[in-house]
């Protein structure tokens, strides 16, 4: 009998059982019907596991891996609760975006953690809600009694959908709503700063400012980009707005105060030139502190990070910090943009009251003051958080404001955004290069069509 | 006579099945072990990935959901309602048509540059050699302060040579992918391209430049006559390589201009990336991908084709 094994039925064999393998690897575990927890969840209990066996959470999260934070709200619940293990698994993407493709691959593997979190402001909310992934937590709160006053109502606003609340708020401040100046450029040009908590300065001023300060080849006077956040202010500070509140039209078609917007920034980028061309400063922190720019539209933390920076002598030029806030608009709202990230239970946890009293634990007064202080992230999104904050340094009064009475972020309601961001800086970076030369009229209608050309996809 | 009918009456036909020693036996498992390693990684990183690759092509799949077979529609989609599909292809090949000629002549050039016996050629070597060994995000970073349209070394240059608007090169979208090229040449003119025109040159045979001298030849003439035709296949060898490396340029538009300024530096396959893991559109990632990965066989067949007739292999 013949007993060897030929070079090809090895390599037959071989193959259609990597094949195969391979191919079941890869195809996706069936997803859990929508709407029915998985076995053994209980949604309204924190009683320990039975058998006296410890509950295990996992928390998977790229933010704070490498500062201590995370380890340090691990072992002070842990303290509280030693019936719960929590493993902490870093996502360490090379961007933030990068952790959501990573999470939802786990999630089709069936191996995401128990307490994650999928960001409104990046946009991943709405698809998690929608493809099950998170699970409402409207009956934790009612068994918990938990206090929702305890955050800024912006903050948990930005938690609900369908009426329903997803989540707990983590990150969050009022987006782009301020100009971080550096004082000697304005001293310099015999300006008087203004006032860091009046909204009385127009943007005419600012665009004042913007070329008096210029100085060719030497420093800019205004900086700013025109990602989907700033154009959002850039609107608003018009009384104008990029799309409606549903996400489904684009405004700058029809909204005579959007035009009027964009027509402003238009002018000094294109037209007058002042503004910095598109894509031309890799960081606009580092432009203000090496003294090429004189007043940079950022955010409140962005002027935190400059002041501090400046204390810790990173400036390489003079450099004094002042803020400046967006003239208030007609309805009362300063010029800003919600913006704000959160923590979310999965929804087949089998560990829901545990997780649940997790995420109180990290978005506490205590977790967030850490969450800012430790992991140097702007979570401003509990009114005591900033209290403990301005008695550290006073420039946190000047954002209360605006995380009070911000205007939220608005959402494609196909959970495209992702497309939507991109349509928006690439084509209004178009429109606003001076190279280019496009005609104020057309770079807008572009901008319009092609943002709402996301709105109209179908849903993600 | 043909190769198979040669084979048919010089070659024994044998009549039973030989049994293989036990030796043989051994070495071929032996053999069969050693492979495994590759062909497990082969097959399933590669073949088996690609294979399902495939098969989502022709689906809309977006990671949560199961992948739903829609036929070729996502290859119908790409032709016909995808608004960056032709603008990133026809980048990308200026791209490559730009790069690739300039990056393989300036590379030959260097290395019959540095082919000569001159003293202290190792350094010269070394030096040419290290930009090549910066990593992609540091050359980034480092032209990116070079090439600033107003703060710039390379504008304030211009400036001072009396160039009163000079480029605003990564800013600009018209002078985008012409910085990229840039980047591209400062980094691989010296590097494993030139490596390779040197062990081409070095390969050429001493005695074709003494019978050239004989014939009165002169330098230019040697290396038109000489030197050029004989190193047609690693020409060859470093353009087909070439393209196919252009062609899939990816890191130094995302980390540099994330596509832009205004689509400016959108090539293919920052498209796929997009499309794949910023929009988790898998599906229609797989057929551009598929689609791309024909036109590269396609490409790098016509440049087989061509070698017949421009390539010289000497000796044949």
């Amino acid at each position: 009998m013949k007993n060897n094994i030929s070079r090809r039925q090895f390599m037959r064999a071989f193959g259609a059982t990597a094949v195969a393998g391979t191919l079941a690897a890869c195809a996706p575990p069936p997803a859990a019907p929508a709407g029915q927890p998985a076995a053994g969840t209980d949604k309204t209990s924190a009683a320990p596991a039975a058998g006296g066996d410890k509950v295990k959470l996992k928390w998977d999260t790229f933010r704070g891996p490498g500062t201590g934070w995370n380890e340090e709200r691990i072992k002070t619940f842990v303290e509280k609760n030693p019936n719960v293990e929590i493993e902490f698994r870093p996502l360490t993407g090379a961007s933030q975006q990068d952790n959501y493709g990573k999470m939802y691959a786990q999630f089709a593997a069936g191996d995401l953690g128990d307490v994650i979190a999928f960001d409104p402001s990046h946009f991943h909310f709405w698809r998690a809600i929608n493809k099950n992934i998170i699970g409402p937590l409207d009956d934790l709160v009612a068994a918990d009694k938990t206090d929702l006053k305890q955050w800024f109502d912006q903050f948990i606003g930005l938690q609900y959908f369908n009426g329903k609340l997803f989540g707990l708020p983590s990150w969050g401040w009022a987006g782009q709503d301020t100009m971080v100046i550096n004082k000697v450029h304005l001293d310099e040009a015999g300006i008087a700063p203004p006032d860091a908590k009046a909204y009385t300065t127009s943007m005419d001023t600012y665009a004042e400012w913007a070329r008096k300060l210029y100085k060719k080849g030497e420093r800019y006077g205004l900086g700013t980009t025109y990602d989907e956040g700033h154009l959002v202010t850039l609107t608003r500070a018009f009384n104008g707005d990029l799309i409606d509140a549903e996400g489904k039209k684009c405004l700058l078609a029809t909204d005579k105060n959007a035009q009027e917007a964009l027509r402003w920034a238009y002018k000094l980028a294109v037209e007058e030139k002042v503004l910095p061309r598109p894509a031309d400063v890799a960081s606009m922190d580092a432009a203000l502190l090496d003294g090429k720019l004189g007043i940079m539209w950022g955010g409140s933390l962005n002027m935190r990070n400059f002041k501090r920076d400046i204390a810790a002598n990173k400036a390489k030029a003079k450099a004094e910090a002042a803020q400046g806030l967006l003239p208030i608009r007609k309805d009362g709202k300063p010029p800003s943009q919600i913006r704000g990230g959160t923590w979310n239970i999965l929804k087949d946890s089998k560990h829901q009251a545990e997780a649940f009293q997790f995420i109180k634990h990290i978005t506490s007064l205590e977790g967030a003051i850490g969450f800012n202080l430790v992991a140097g992230q702007g979570a401003f999104v509990r009114p005591d958080v900033l209290q403990e904050l301005v008695k550290k340094d006073a420039v946190h009064d000047g954002f209360i404001p605006n995380l009070q009475n911000g205007i939220p972020a608005h959402a494609p309601s196909n959970s495209r955004g992702r497309e939507y961001t991109d349509a928006c800086v690439q084509w209004a970076t178009k429109m606003m290069d001076p190279n280019e030369n496009i005609p104020f009229e057309k770079g807008l209608q572009d901008l319009n069509d092609n943002i709402q050309k996301v709105l109209d996809m179908e849903p993600a | 006579m043909t190769r198979d009918s040669y084979r048919m009456t010089t070659m024994p036909i044998p009549t039973t099945p030989r049994r293989m020693s036990p030796a043989k036996r051994r070495e071929n498992l032996y053999g069969y072990l050693f492979m495994l390693p590759w062909l497990l990684g082969f097959l399933g990183l590669f073949v088996g990935p690609g294979l399902y690759s495939l098969y989502l092509s022709f689906t809309k799949y977006d990671v949560l959901s199961k992948p739903e077979f829609i036929g070729l529609k996502n290859y119908v989609d790409m032709f016909t309602k995808d608004d960056l599909f032709w603008p990133s292809l026809l980048r990308t090949a200026y791209y490559a048509g730009v790069s690739v000629p300039l990056s393989v002549l300036g590379s030959m050039f260097l290395a019959i540059l540095l082919n000569t016996k001159l003293r202290g050629i190792t350094i010269y070597r070394t030096l040419f050699f290290m930009p090549s060994l910066v990593p992609l995000v540091a050359s980034v970073v480092l032209f990116k302060v070079l090439l600033n349209s107003d703060f710039g070394l390379v504008n304030q240059g211009l400036r001072g040579l009396g160039v009163e608007n000079p480029p605003g090169w990564f800013a600009d979208s018209n002078w985008a992918v012409p910085s990229l090229i840039m980047m591209r040449l400062w980094g691989s003119l010296g590097g494993t391209q030139m490596i390779i025109f040197l062990a081409g040159l070095q390969g050429i045979p001493t005695e074709m430049y003494d019978a050239a001298a004989i014939d009165g030849a002169s330098s230019w003439q040697k290396t038109r006559y000489v030197t050029i035709p004989l190193l047609t296949p690693t020409i060859f060898f470093n353009t087909v390589l070439g393209v196919i490396g252009a062609l899939q340029t990816f890191a130094a538009a995302f980390i540099a201009t994330e596509g832009g300024p205004g689509f400016a530096t959108w090539f293919f396959a920052l498209h796929i990336w997009k499309q794949a893991f910023d929009y988790f559109n898998m599906g229609y990632a797989a057929a551009l991908a598929w689609f791309f990965a024909i036109l590269i066989v396609v490409l790098t067949l016509i440049q087989m084709r061509l070698s017949r007739r421009l390539v010289f292999y000497y000796g044949e």
